[in-house]
């Protein structure tokens, strides 16, 4: 049984019916096993395969610890959550779906910000007004510190945001947000505009390979087997 | 790190005993602030470069705590609660472990874990000569700890800002250059961009809309911005005032409207934060540089060479000390005087000891007013690296 391969799909939603799709256009069929509202599954044909069904930032962690071997989840979970993504996974294969990005969103009213280096005058004017730096609310604290590090932009404190972050500036918990967007449609109606600058990454869905998880001969054989099926075979490096 | 066997454990205390007796023998009260401290406290003042590399956590209370990335604020911290008026002199010091997040992943010269030993001296007016007196008594502690060869660096933030304000400019272009004080290739950038075109900011209005404001009349201004804002159908939302957004639009056409900063005024500026010289002959140098800037680039000048003079008195082989005007450490709340030591076999990445002047710190947590304040701490395990030469 260890020597199984582990390969974690999203257990909902669109995520899960595109990642069904593209599976399918290779001819491979996921198929549950057990109760079908269990969330252990099977890839018809292929043997020393398991699929298991989680939702798509657990299987970032997942392939982190190395407790499943290939998953399928968004860029921007791996760049938020692996601070050494390099070392611990590889990336597959871009899946052309699952397309978000994520930005730095502020109030349309900021009339005299339009780029993040716009931010540094309003951090500072801000802290002289209201004795306190600006508040990012957002999920993506690593993703955030990282690209405003890289910006100079240092007087700033995250506020942690696990749902709603559109709507914190109009509630006043933030004053700007970074968050997940993909047709931007969300962010205007609460009032909220990207800055010109301000995509943090370009993110859609990926097949992720875990190089921490261990991987006896059996398991490699299991995933060539696999990726031969996905024309990916040239990619096994790992 | 952190000590790995009893062994480790016991030489780290051995050796904390012996920094900290030096300490004590010059008139410094040893104190034990928590390990856990409010996660507030360290956010507003650390800026978010070690804020992001704090180990922050909510209890069962749902108090948002941290594990301590320093022992400075939490001093303070101390200092404040026994003498909430800030007025007292108090000498202290402490050996106690700090924890920050390695995005590089730990190592020995990185731990996530590690024991800093130091002293802060707070409400000493005699400036210099408290500075001269921290960074003298960090290095005997060292040598007593059995270092032998370093590299000492000193800057002064409070030169550079006397500088500044010498220098002709609006005040908001002083804090551009702040900003980006100690990064090299950005502040040149910066102080190029205001010598040739200062205008930072596009700004997301129509130009016709921006060149009407005028900074003089500010309620004019505000009510332009706000019939704008009315005819584009944006809705004023969140923290930030009508009146805040004015004044952002105001400093930007202020800025589009400006004469450069003056070449001769940036030629200076720049002149000085390229000086890298020995401190013995630096006073001479700063002094040939600035000696016609103005009365508070004279009176920071006096300082510099008074603390020059008060580091000889101490002791300090100044032969081993240089001065570079870029030189600040990377946390937000120095104000002067700073100083760092390195052993040449870790290189500057991981000093062995540092500290400086910070005198709005005391303020920014909570005391009533300003309070001179200095300070140096000592990286324990780096330093017991060094000492047991590389054996461990």
């Amino acid at each position: 049984m260890s020597a199984q391969l582990v390969f974690a799909v999203p257990s909902k939603g669109r995520l899960m019916e595109q990642t069904g799709d593209f599976l399918s256009q290779a001819g491979l069929v996921l198929r549950k096993v057990g109760d079908t509202r269990g969330y252990r599954g099977e890839i018809e044909g292929l043997g020393g395969i398991d699929v298991t069904y989680i939702s798509a930032s657990q299987i970032v962690a997942h392939l982190n610890a190395g407790s499943a071997h290939i998953g399928v989840t968004g860029e921007d979970l791996v760049h938020e959550n692996i601070s050494n993504a390099d070392d611990r996974i590889v990336f597959l294969k871009k899946l052309d779906f699952g397309h978000a990005d994520v930005v730095v969103a502020v109030p349309q009213c900021w009339l005299d910000v339009k780029t993040v280096s716009d931010l540094q005058a309003v951090a500072a004017a801000f802290r002289r007004t209201h004795g306190r730096s600006l508040r990012v609310a957002t999920k993506y604290l690593n993703l955030t510190r990282r690209f405003f590090s890289a910006n100079g932009l240092n007087d700033y404190r995250i506020v942690e945001s696990l749902g709603a972050t559109e709507g914190t500036p109009a509630a006043c918990t933030a004053e700007l947000i970074v968050d997940i967007t993909s047709t931007g449609a969300t962010l205007k109606a609460n009032g909220l505009k990207v800055l010109e600058d301000g995509v943090i990454l370009h993110s859609q869905a990926n097949l992720v390979a875990s190089k921490v998880a261990a991987w006896p001969a059996e398991t490699k054989r299991a995933r060539d087997a696999m990726l031969d099926r996905l024309w990916l075979a040239g990619q096994a490096r790992f | 790190m952190g000590a790995k066997t009893p062994r480790d454990f016991e030489a780290l205390e051995a050796q904390a005993q012996i920094l900290l007796s030096v300490f004590i023998a010059a008139g410094h009260e040893a104190v034990a602030p928590p390990a856990i401290q409010p996660a507030a406290v360290f956010l507003d003042v650390v800026g978010e470069s070690l804020r992001g590399r704090t180990y922050v956590f909510t209890d069962l209370d749902g108090e948002e705590l941290c594990l301590r990335p320093d022992l400075t604020v939490p001093t303070c911290r101390l200092y404040l609660e026994r003498h909430s008026n800030a007025e007292a002199r108090a000498r202290y010091c402490y050996n106690g472990t700090a924890f920050r997040f390695q995005p590089e992943g730990a190592d020995a010269a990185h731990p996530r874990e590690f024991r800093q030993a130091g002293i802060e001296s707070f409400g000493d007016l005699k400036r210099e000569e408290a500075e001269a007196q921290t960074f003298a008594l960090v290095l005997s502690a060292l040598q007593q700890a059995g270092l032998r060869t370093w590299q000492l660096r000193i800057g002064d933030l409070g030169l550079f800002d006397a500088v500044l304000a010498a220098a002709e400019m609006p005040e908001r272009w002083r804090r551009r250059l702040r900003h980006q004080f100690g990064r090299h290739e950005a502040f040149r950038a910066e102080l190029k961009s205001l010598t040739t075109h200062p205008a930072r900011s596009a700004a997301a209005v129509p130009a016709a809309v921006l060149d009407a404001l005028e900074p003089n009349n500010p309620a004019g201004a505000e009510q332009r911005v706000g019939d704008y804002l009315d005819s584009a159908g944006i809705e004023l939302t969140g923290t930030r005032s009508l009146t805040e957004v004015t004044d952002g639009l105001l400093s930007i056409t202020a800025d589009a409207k400006a004469k450069p900063l003056n070449a001769a005024t940036a030629a200076m500026i720049d002149a000085y934060v390229d000086v890298a010289a020995p401190a013995r002959t630096a006073g001479e140098h700063l002094r040939k540089l600035l000696g016609k800037a103005g009365p508070d680039v004279a009176d920071a000048l006096d300082a510099f060479e008074r603390r020059i003079g008060f580091l000889e008195g101490s002791g300090v082989d100044m032969s081993t000390v240089d001065f570079s005007a870029e030189f600040g450490p990377n946390l937000a709340y120095y104000t002067g005087f700073v100083f760092e030591v390195v052993a040449p076999s870790l290189g500057t990445a991981s000093p062995v000891a540092g500290g400086g002047r910070y005198d709005s710190l005391l303020k920014a947590v909570g005391a009533p007013c300003q309070t001179p304040a200095v300070g140096g701490a000592i990286h324990t395990e780096r330093l017991l690296a060094l000492v047991s030469g590389g054996k461990r």
